[in-house]
Protein backbone atom coordinates (compact mmCIF):
# COMPACT_ATOMS: atom_id res chain seq x y z
CA UNK A 1 0.00 0.00 0.00
CA UNK A 2 1.21 3.42 -0.72
CA UNK A 3 2.17 6.05 1.28
CA UNK A 4 -0.55 8.95 1.93
CA UNK A 5 -0.20 12.30 0.01
CA UNK A 6 0.35 15.71 1.55
CA UNK A 7 -1.89 18.58 0.30
CA UNK A 8 -2.87 21.44 1.27
CA UNK A 9 -5.93 23.65 0.10
CA UNK A 10 -6.22 27.41 1.03
CA UNK A 11 -8.58 29.86 -0.44
CA UNK A 12 -6.10 32.44 -1.82
CA UNK A 13 -8.17 35.55 -3.11
CA UNK A 14 -10.27 34.28 -6.09
CA UNK A 15 -8.86 31.22 -6.19
CA UNK A 16 -7.82 27.83 -4.32
CA UNK A 17 -4.46 27.44 -3.93
CA UNK A 18 -3.50 23.56 -4.03
CA UNK A 19 0.12 21.78 -3.05
CA UNK A 20 0.57 18.10 -3.36
CA UNK A 21 3.50 16.05 -2.13
CA UNK A 22 2.82 12.44 -3.07
CA UNK A 23 5.13 9.34 -2.70
CA UNK A 24 5.88 7.38 -5.51
CA UNK A 25 9.07 5.53 -6.58
CA UNK A 26 8.76 6.78 -10.29
CA UNK A 27 10.97 4.64 -11.61
CA UNK A 28 11.13 5.03 -15.37
CA UNK A 29 12.23 1.38 -16.46
CA UNK A 30 15.85 3.13 -17.57
CA UNK A 31 17.31 2.75 -14.52
CA UNK A 32 19.59 -0.37 -13.97
CA UNK A 33 20.29 -1.20 -10.75
CA UNK A 34 23.84 -2.16 -8.87
CA UNK A 35 23.45 -6.02 -10.67
CA UNK A 36 23.00 -4.17 -14.00
CA UNK A 37 19.56 -5.70 -14.09
CA UNK A 38 16.90 -3.47 -15.80
CA UNK A 39 14.55 -1.84 -13.37
CA UNK A 40 11.13 -2.02 -14.71
CA UNK A 41 8.94 0.84 -14.81
CA UNK A 42 6.25 2.02 -12.46
CA UNK A 43 5.21 5.58 -12.71
CA UNK A 44 2.18 7.42 -12.20
CA UNK A 45 0.29 8.11 -15.29
CA UNK A 46 -2.94 9.91 -14.65
CA UNK A 47 -3.69 12.47 -11.45
CA UNK A 48 -7.58 14.03 -11.25
CA UNK A 49 -8.42 16.31 -8.56
CA UNK A 50 -11.95 17.26 -7.82
CA UNK A 51 -13.72 19.53 -5.36
CA UNK A 52 -16.91 18.78 -4.14
CA UNK A 53 -17.26 15.89 -6.68
CA UNK A 54 -16.50 18.62 -9.68
CA UNK A 55 -13.24 17.74 -11.76
CA UNK A 56 -10.86 20.62 -11.29
CA UNK A 57 -7.25 19.15 -12.64
CA UNK A 58 -6.96 15.97 -14.75
CA UNK A 59 -3.28 15.19 -16.06
CA UNK A 60 -1.44 12.50 -18.06
CA UNK A 61 1.74 11.65 -16.15
CA UNK A 62 4.77 9.99 -18.27
CA UNK A 63 8.31 8.54 -16.56
CA UNK A 64 9.87 11.76 -16.73
CA UNK A 65 8.40 13.40 -14.07
CA UNK A 66 10.78 13.06 -10.64
CA UNK A 67 10.84 10.68 -7.54
CA UNK A 68 7.96 11.82 -4.93
CA UNK A 69 6.54 14.38 -7.28
CA UNK A 70 5.74 17.76 -6.25
CA UNK A 71 2.22 19.27 -7.73
CA UNK A 72 1.29 22.82 -7.48
CA UNK A 73 -1.98 24.37 -9.63
CA UNK A 74 -4.91 27.03 -8.56
CA UNK A 75 -8.54 26.91 -9.80
CA UNK A 76 -11.47 29.01 -9.24
CA UNK A 77 -14.78 28.80 -7.64
CA UNK A 78 -13.49 26.35 -4.89
CA UNK A 79 -15.04 27.63 -1.17
CA UNK A 80 -13.83 26.93 2.06
CA UNK A 81 -14.78 24.11 3.50
CA UNK A 82 -14.83 22.57 0.18
CA UNK A 83 -13.86 18.41 0.05
CA UNK A 84 -10.32 18.88 -2.38
CA UNK A 85 -9.88 14.83 -3.20
CA UNK A 86 -6.72 14.13 -5.15
CA UNK A 87 -5.93 10.78 -7.47
CA UNK A 88 -3.20 9.36 -8.60
CA UNK A 89 -3.21 5.78 -11.07
CA UNK A 90 0.26 4.37 -11.76
CA UNK A 91 1.77 1.92 -14.59
CA UNK A 92 1.15 -1.18 -11.87
CA UNK A 93 -2.60 -0.43 -11.94
CA UNK A 94 -2.42 0.98 -8.18
CA UNK A 95 -4.22 4.08 -7.20
CA UNK A 96 -4.28 5.98 -4.36
CA UNK A 97 -6.95 9.44 -3.02
CA UNK A 98 -6.79 11.56 -0.44
CA UNK A 99 -9.14 14.36 0.45
CA UNK A 100 -8.50 17.25 2.65
CA UNK A 101 -11.04 20.13 3.45
CA UNK A 102 -10.00 23.52 1.79
CA UNK A 103 -8.43 26.33 4.18
CA UNK B 1 26.41 20.05 13.36
CA UNK B 2 29.30 19.16 15.24
CA UNK B 3 30.09 22.97 17.02
CA UNK B 4 28.88 21.79 20.65
CA UNK B 5 32.61 20.61 21.29
CA UNK B 6 34.34 23.66 20.16
CA UNK B 7 32.48 25.55 22.22
CA UNK B 8 32.96 23.84 24.63
CA UNK B 9 37.02 24.09 24.59
CA UNK B 10 36.37 27.90 23.88
CA UNK B 11 34.07 28.26 27.33
CA UNK B 12 36.96 26.25 28.73
CA UNK B 13 39.98 28.68 27.71
CA UNK B 14 37.69 32.29 28.16
CA UNK B 15 37.43 30.75 32.20
CA UNK B 16 41.21 29.69 32.22
CA UNK B 17 42.27 33.06 31.16
CA UNK B 18 39.99 34.40 33.52
CA UNK B 19 41.85 32.34 36.79
CA UNK B 20 45.43 33.21 36.70
CA UNK B 21 47.48 34.04 33.90
CA UNK B 22 49.32 37.25 33.83
CA UNK B 23 50.46 36.24 30.18
CA UNK B 24 47.49 37.29 28.81
CA UNK B 25 45.96 40.04 31.62
CA UNK B 26 45.77 42.65 28.75
CA UNK B 27 43.93 40.40 26.59
CA UNK B 28 39.73 40.29 26.87
CA UNK B 29 38.30 40.86 30.34
CA UNK B 30 36.74 38.22 32.86
CA UNK B 31 32.86 37.37 31.91
CA UNK B 32 29.99 37.95 34.00
CA UNK B 33 28.48 34.64 34.63
CA UNK B 34 25.39 35.96 32.28
CA UNK B 35 27.83 36.55 29.60
CA UNK B 36 28.96 32.85 29.27
CA UNK B 37 25.44 31.68 29.31
CA UNK B 38 24.06 33.69 26.24
CA UNK B 39 27.18 31.91 24.60
CA UNK B 40 26.68 28.66 26.15
CA UNK B 41 23.48 27.15 23.83
CA UNK B 42 24.97 23.78 22.81
CA UNK B 43 22.09 20.97 23.20
CA UNK B 44 23.63 17.46 23.62
CA UNK B 45 22.05 14.37 22.07
CA UNK B 46 20.65 13.44 25.63
CA UNK B 47 18.78 16.70 26.21
CA UNK B 48 21.58 18.37 28.51
CA UNK B 49 20.90 22.37 27.80
CA UNK B 50 17.83 22.30 25.98
CA UNK B 51 15.95 25.41 27.90
CA UNK B 52 12.31 24.62 29.23
CA UNK B 53 9.29 25.12 26.77
CA UNK B 54 6.77 23.61 24.48
CA UNK B 55 5.35 23.66 20.85
CA UNK B 56 2.98 21.49 19.02
CA UNK B 57 3.01 20.43 15.31
CA UNK B 58 0.34 22.41 14.85
CA UNK B 59 2.13 25.46 16.04
CA UNK B 60 5.16 24.56 14.19
CA UNK B 61 2.77 24.39 10.97
CA UNK B 62 2.11 28.79 10.92
CA UNK B 63 6.03 29.41 11.92
CA UNK B 64 7.46 26.96 9.20
CA UNK B 65 4.77 28.61 7.00
CA UNK B 66 5.87 31.76 7.48
CA UNK B 67 9.86 31.41 8.54
CA UNK B 68 10.84 28.07 6.41
CA UNK B 69 8.76 27.46 3.42
CA UNK B 70 9.70 30.10 1.38
CA UNK B 71 13.44 28.14 1.15
CA UNK B 72 12.34 24.99 1.99
CA UNK B 73 9.23 24.14 0.59
CA UNK B 74 5.51 23.46 1.68
CA UNK B 75 6.47 19.73 1.89
CA UNK B 76 9.96 20.08 3.02
CA UNK B 77 10.89 19.11 -0.24
CA UNK B 78 12.47 21.96 -1.51
CA UNK B 79 15.68 20.65 -3.88
CA UNK B 80 16.16 24.68 -4.25
CA UNK B 81 18.06 24.89 -0.88
CA UNK B 82 17.91 22.05 1.02
CA UNK B 83 14.51 19.11 1.75
CA UNK B 84 13.98 18.75 5.57
CA UNK B 85 11.85 16.06 4.58
CA UNK B 86 11.93 12.56 2.82
CA UNK B 87 14.33 9.87 2.30
CA UNK B 88 13.82 7.84 5.56
CA UNK B 89 15.11 4.32 5.11
CA UNK B 90 16.99 5.22 1.77
CA UNK B 91 20.17 6.06 2.94
CA UNK B 92 21.50 1.95 2.39
CA UNK B 93 19.67 2.37 -0.58
CA UNK B 94 21.15 2.65 -4.47
CA UNK B 95 19.10 6.14 -4.50
CA UNK B 96 20.01 7.68 -0.67
CA UNK B 97 18.02 10.77 0.29
CA UNK B 98 19.71 12.82 2.80
CA UNK B 99 17.67 14.61 5.11
CA UNK B 100 17.33 15.64 8.52
CA UNK B 101 14.58 13.26 8.38
CA UNK B 102 16.70 10.28 7.20
CA UNK B 103 19.80 11.25 8.61
CA UNK B 104 19.89 12.35 11.97
CA UNK B 105 20.70 9.64 14.77
CA UNK B 106 19.07 12.28 17.86
CA UNK B 107 16.03 14.44 17.37
CA UNK B 108 17.98 17.20 19.80
CA UNK B 109 20.43 18.24 16.90
CA UNK B 110 17.46 19.17 14.81
CA UNK B 111 16.55 21.47 17.65
CA UNK B 112 20.02 22.54 18.38
CA UNK B 113 20.19 23.11 14.37
CA UNK B 114 17.16 25.59 14.17
CA UNK B 115 17.60 27.40 17.57
CA UNK B 116 21.75 28.37 16.12
CA UNK B 117 21.20 28.76 12.75
CA UNK B 118 17.73 28.99 11.49
CA UNK B 119 15.82 31.06 9.74
CA UNK B 120 18.61 31.28 7.39
CA UNK B 121 18.82 35.40 6.61
CA UNK B 122 17.55 35.59 10.34
CA UNK B 123 19.23 33.08 12.45
CA UNK B 124 17.88 33.48 16.21
CA UNK B 125 15.02 35.35 15.37
CA UNK B 126 12.60 32.16 16.57
CA UNK B 127 11.40 32.09 20.71
CA UNK B 128 12.74 29.19 22.41
CA UNK B 129 8.42 27.99 22.05
CA UNK B 130 8.92 27.99 18.31
CA UNK B 131 11.67 26.34 17.88
CA UNK B 132 10.12 23.10 19.75
CA UNK B 133 6.77 23.82 17.82
CA UNK B 134 8.53 23.94 13.89
CA UNK B 135 10.79 20.61 15.47
CA UNK B 136 7.98 19.08 15.79
CA UNK B 137 6.49 20.03 12.52
CA UNK B 138 9.58 19.40 10.58
CA UNK B 139 9.88 15.44 12.57
CA UNK B 140 5.81 15.33 11.58
CA UNK B 141 6.69 16.05 7.45
CA UNK B 142 9.04 12.84 8.38
CA UNK B 143 6.51 10.91 9.75
CA UNK B 144 8.20 10.24 12.75
CA UNK B 145 5.94 12.15 15.19
CA UNK B 146 2.05 12.20 14.45
CA UNK B 147 -0.03 15.32 13.83
CA UNK B 148 -0.97 15.61 17.22
CA UNK B 149 2.16 15.45 18.79
CA UNK B 150 3.55 18.17 21.60
CA UNK B 151 7.38 18.54 22.33
CA UNK B 152 9.35 20.02 25.09
CA UNK B 153 12.29 19.56 27.11
CA UNK B 154 11.61 15.96 28.37
CA UNK B 155 9.70 14.57 25.74
CA UNK B 156 12.08 15.57 22.91
CA UNK B 157 15.27 13.29 23.51
CA UNK B 158 12.97 10.59 23.86
CA UNK B 159 11.82 10.81 19.97
CA UNK B 160 13.39 7.99 18.60
CA UNK B 161 15.49 8.83 14.73
CA UNK B 162 14.61 6.20 12.27
CA UNK B 163 19.04 6.32 11.73
CA UNK B 164 19.32 6.06 15.52
CA UNK B 165 22.06 3.62 15.35
CA UNK B 166 23.07 3.97 11.42
CA UNK B 167 26.14 6.62 12.14
CA UNK B 168 29.94 4.65 11.75
CA UNK B 169 33.21 6.72 12.12
CA UNK B 170 34.78 3.77 9.93
CA UNK B 171 34.74 5.78 6.86
CA UNK B 172 35.75 8.91 5.84
CA UNK B 173 34.03 11.94 5.68
CA UNK B 174 32.79 13.71 2.22
CA UNK B 175 35.02 12.58 -0.05
CA UNK B 176 38.24 11.89 1.98
CA UNK B 177 38.71 8.70 0.18
CA UNK B 178 37.35 6.94 2.15
CA UNK B 179 39.85 7.36 4.94
CA UNK B 180 38.19 8.28 8.32
CA UNK B 181 38.80 11.30 9.51
CA UNK B 182 39.65 11.49 12.97
CA UNK B 183 41.68 8.10 13.97
CA UNK B 184 44.32 9.85 16.32
CA UNK B 185 45.33 9.68 19.58
CA UNK B 186 45.27 13.17 21.24
CA UNK B 187 48.92 14.56 21.20
CA UNK B 188 49.09 17.61 23.90
CA UNK B 189 52.45 18.51 23.91
CA UNK B 190 55.25 19.34 21.13
CA UNK B 191 52.86 18.11 18.57
CA UNK B 192 53.85 19.80 15.23
CA UNK B 193 56.85 18.08 13.68
CA UNK B 194 56.50 20.24 10.33
CA UNK B 195 54.41 23.03 10.04
CA UNK B 196 50.72 22.66 8.77
CA UNK B 197 49.93 23.11 5.47
CA UNK B 198 45.98 24.14 5.31
CA UNK B 199 44.56 24.03 1.97
CA UNK B 200 41.04 24.29 0.49
CA UNK B 201 38.90 22.62 -2.40
CA UNK B 202 37.79 26.02 -3.23
CA UNK B 203 39.55 28.17 -5.30
CA UNK B 204 41.41 30.67 -3.88
CA UNK B 205 39.17 33.92 -2.87
CA UNK B 206 35.86 31.80 -3.36
CA UNK B 207 34.49 32.25 -0.09
CA UNK B 208 35.24 36.13 0.03
CA UNK B 209 33.58 36.43 -3.95
CA UNK B 210 30.41 34.80 -2.68
CA UNK B 211 29.92 36.57 0.09
CA UNK B 212 31.84 39.90 0.47
CA UNK B 213 33.17 40.69 4.07
CA UNK B 214 31.81 37.58 6.14
CA UNK B 215 31.54 40.08 9.68
CA UNK B 216 27.75 41.35 8.67
CA UNK B 217 27.00 37.55 8.56
CA UNK B 218 26.99 37.25 11.99
CA UNK B 219 25.18 39.28 14.24
CA UNK B 220 27.19 41.10 17.37
CA UNK B 221 26.85 39.14 20.37
CA UNK B 222 25.82 41.40 23.03
CA UNK B 223 24.43 40.85 26.21
CA UNK B 224 23.88 44.75 27.39
CA UNK B 225 23.63 46.76 24.42
CA UNK B 226 25.10 50.67 25.06
CA UNK B 227 22.58 53.24 24.56
CA UNK B 228 23.33 54.08 20.47
CA UNK B 229 22.62 56.50 18.49
CA UNK B 230 19.66 55.85 15.38
CA UNK B 231 21.06 53.07 13.48
CA UNK B 232 22.64 54.04 9.97
CA UNK B 233 20.53 52.86 6.61
CA UNK B 234 23.45 50.36 6.10
CA UNK B 235 23.63 49.03 9.75
CA UNK B 236 19.62 48.34 9.23
CA UNK B 237 20.49 46.35 6.24
CA UNK B 238 22.78 44.28 8.20
CA UNK B 239 20.53 44.07 11.05
CA UNK B 240 17.77 43.16 9.16
CA UNK B 241 19.69 40.17 7.31
CA UNK B 242 19.87 42.06 3.86
CA UNK B 243 23.57 41.63 3.66
CA UNK B 244 23.40 38.21 3.65
CA UNK B 245 22.83 38.17 0.12
CA UNK B 246 23.35 41.37 -0.88
CA UNK B 247 26.00 43.82 -0.86
CA UNK B 248 26.50 47.39 -1.92
CA UNK B 249 28.67 47.73 -4.33
CA UNK B 250 29.33 43.56 -5.49
CA UNK B 251 26.58 41.63 -6.92
CA UNK B 252 26.34 38.32 -4.27
CA UNK B 253 23.53 35.86 -4.22
CA UNK B 254 21.10 39.40 -4.81
CA UNK B 255 22.03 42.19 -7.08
CA UNK B 256 24.61 44.74 -5.76
CA UNK B 257 22.62 47.81 -3.84
CA UNK B 258 24.54 50.10 -6.37
CA UNK B 259 23.33 48.49 -9.08
CA UNK B 260 19.92 48.77 -8.09
CA UNK B 261 20.27 52.13 -7.92
CA UNK B 262 21.16 52.31 -11.28
CA UNK B 263 18.31 50.49 -12.60
CA UNK B 264 15.63 52.20 -11.12
CA UNK B 265 16.92 56.06 -11.28
CA UNK B 266 14.52 57.17 -13.90
CA UNK B 267 11.28 55.66 -11.85
CA UNK B 268 9.05 57.30 -10.21
CA UNK B 269 7.54 55.22 -7.79
CA UNK B 270 10.61 53.20 -7.09
CA UNK B 271 10.35 52.62 -3.39
CA UNK B 272 6.86 51.93 -3.81
CA UNK B 273 7.51 48.93 -6.18
CA UNK B 274 10.44 48.23 -4.23
CA UNK B 275 9.06 47.86 -0.97
CA UNK B 276 6.52 45.78 -2.16
CA UNK B 277 9.27 43.53 -3.65
CA UNK B 278 11.44 43.29 -1.10
CA UNK B 279 7.87 42.25 1.18
CA UNK B 280 6.80 39.76 -0.90
CA UNK B 281 10.08 38.11 -2.17
CA UNK B 282 10.60 36.99 -5.76
CA UNK B 283 13.05 36.30 -8.39
CA UNK B 284 13.44 36.78 -12.02
CA UNK B 285 14.25 41.08 -12.35
CA UNK B 286 18.14 40.11 -12.35
CA UNK B 287 18.22 36.61 -12.56
CA UNK B 288 17.19 32.99 -11.43
CA UNK B 289 18.12 33.43 -7.84
CA UNK B 290 14.83 33.64 -5.33
CA UNK B 291 14.74 36.45 -2.89
CA UNK B 292 12.72 35.01 0.19
CA UNK B 293 9.72 37.31 1.65
CA UNK B 294 11.53 39.64 3.89
CA UNK B 295 8.61 40.35 6.63
CA UNK B 296 10.19 40.91 9.90
CA UNK B 297 11.82 43.95 8.49
CA UNK B 298 9.62 46.98 10.23
CA UNK B 299 7.97 49.24 7.68
CA UNK B 300 10.07 52.23 9.10
CA UNK B 301 13.53 50.41 8.46
CA UNK B 302 12.54 49.03 5.27
CA UNK B 303 11.49 52.54 4.26
CA UNK B 304 15.28 53.71 5.38
CA UNK B 305 16.64 50.89 3.47
CA UNK B 306 15.53 51.49 0.14
CA UNK B 307 15.80 55.59 0.55
CA UNK B 308 19.44 54.60 1.40
CA UNK B 309 19.87 51.81 -1.66
CA UNK B 310 17.91 54.04 -4.22
CA UNK B 311 20.32 57.20 -3.38
CA UNK B 312 23.61 54.64 -4.18
CA UNK B 313 24.11 52.97 -1.15
CA UNK B 314 27.26 54.49 0.04
CA UNK B 315 29.12 53.41 2.87
CA UNK B 316 28.17 55.61 6.27
C1 LIG C 1 16.64 32.08 3.25
C2 LIG C 1 16.45 30.67 3.04
C3 LIG C 1 16.18 29.79 4.28
C4 LIG C 1 15.20 29.96 5.23
C5 LIG C 1 14.14 31.04 5.31
C6 LIG C 1 15.33 28.84 6.13
N1 LIG C 1 16.38 28.04 5.74
FE1 LIG C 1 16.97 26.32 6.65
N2 LIG C 1 18.54 26.20 5.38
C7 LIG C 1 18.84 27.09 4.36
C8 LIG C 1 20.13 26.78 3.80
C9 LIG C 1 20.82 27.54 2.68
C10 LIG C 1 20.62 25.66 4.53
C11 LIG C 1 21.97 24.97 4.39
C12 LIG C 1 22.90 25.71 5.32
C13 LIG C 1 24.29 25.15 5.37
O1 LIG C 1 24.51 24.02 4.94
O2 LIG C 1 25.17 25.88 5.90
C14 LIG C 1 19.59 25.31 5.48
C15 LIG C 1 19.67 24.23 6.36
C16 LIG C 1 18.68 23.84 7.23
C17 LIG C 1 18.68 22.64 8.04
C18 LIG C 1 19.76 21.58 8.01
C19 LIG C 1 19.45 20.61 6.91
C20 LIG C 1 20.41 19.46 6.81
O3 LIG C 1 20.12 18.54 6.02
O4 LIG C 1 21.43 19.45 7.49
C21 LIG C 1 17.54 22.64 8.79
C22 LIG C 1 17.08 21.58 9.77
C23 LIG C 1 16.82 23.85 8.46
N3 LIG C 1 17.53 24.56 7.51
C24 LIG C 1 15.62 24.22 9.03
C25 LIG C 1 15.00 25.45 8.79
C26 LIG C 1 13.86 25.92 9.55
C27 LIG C 1 13.13 25.12 10.62
C28 LIG C 1 13.56 27.16 9.07
C29 LIG C 1 12.48 28.11 9.55
C30 LIG C 1 12.52 28.45 10.97
C31 LIG C 1 14.52 27.46 8.00
N4 LIG C 1 15.37 26.41 7.88
C32 LIG C 1 14.51 28.63 7.24
C33 LIG C 1 18.02 28.11 3.92
C34 LIG C 1 16.92 28.60 4.62
C1 LIG D 1 18.31 35.13 0.83
C2 LIG D 1 18.87 36.16 -0.01
C3 LIG D 1 18.29 37.60 0.09
C4 LIG D 1 18.02 38.35 1.21
C5 LIG D 1 18.16 37.94 2.68
C6 LIG D 1 17.59 39.65 0.74
N1 LIG D 1 17.59 39.66 -0.62
FE1 LIG D 1 17.07 41.28 -1.79
N2 LIG D 1 17.32 40.11 -3.46
C7 LIG D 1 17.79 38.80 -3.48
C8 LIG D 1 17.74 38.33 -4.82
C9 LIG D 1 18.16 36.93 -5.29
C10 LIG D 1 17.25 39.39 -5.62
C11 LIG D 1 16.98 39.39 -7.13
C12 LIG D 1 15.51 39.11 -7.35
C13 LIG D 1 15.08 39.20 -8.78
O1 LIG D 1 15.90 38.92 -9.67
O2 LIG D 1 13.88 39.50 -9.00
C14 LIG D 1 17.02 40.50 -4.73
C15 LIG D 1 16.54 41.77 -5.14
C16 LIG D 1 16.43 42.88 -4.33
C17 LIG D 1 16.07 44.21 -4.77
C18 LIG D 1 15.76 44.61 -6.21
C19 LIG D 1 14.36 44.16 -6.53
C20 LIG D 1 13.98 44.33 -7.97
O3 LIG D 1 12.89 43.82 -8.31
O4 LIG D 1 14.72 44.95 -8.75
C21 LIG D 1 16.06 45.03 -3.65
C22 LIG D 1 15.74 46.51 -3.60
C23 LIG D 1 16.39 44.18 -2.51
N3 LIG D 1 16.63 42.90 -2.96
C24 LIG D 1 16.46 44.63 -1.22
C25 LIG D 1 16.61 43.77 -0.11
C26 LIG D 1 16.47 44.22 1.25
C27 LIG D 1 16.16 45.65 1.68
C28 LIG D 1 16.67 43.13 2.05
C29 LIG D 1 16.60 43.02 3.56
C30 LIG D 1 15.38 43.47 4.20
C31 LIG D 1 16.93 42.00 1.16
N4 LIG D 1 16.89 42.44 -0.13
C32 LIG D 1 17.22 40.70 1.59
C33 LIG D 1 18.19 38.05 -2.38
C34 LIG D 1 18.02 38.44 -1.06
Amino acid sequence: MSDPMRIRAAVKGEKVEVKILMSHVMETGQRKDAEGAVVPAHYITKVTASCNGRDVLSADWGPSVSKNPYLSFRFKGGAKGDKLKVTWTDTAGDSRSDEVSIG
Amino acid sequence: MCSSRLLALGLWLIAASASAAPAWEALGKPLAANEIASWDIDVRPDGVGLPPGHGSVEEGQVVYDTHCASCHGTFGESTDYLALAGGVGSLGTATPQRTVGSKLDYATTLWDYINRAMPFNRSKALSVNEVYAVTAYVLNLNDILPADAVLDERSLPQVEMPNRKGFTQAHGMMRADGKPDVRNTACMKDCLKTPPQVSSALPAGFTHQLYGELGPHFRQFMVAAPAAAAPTPAALAASNGCLACHAAQQTRVGPAFADVARRYAAVADAPAQLRQKVRAGGSGVWGSALMPPQTTVTDAALDQILGWILAGAAAP
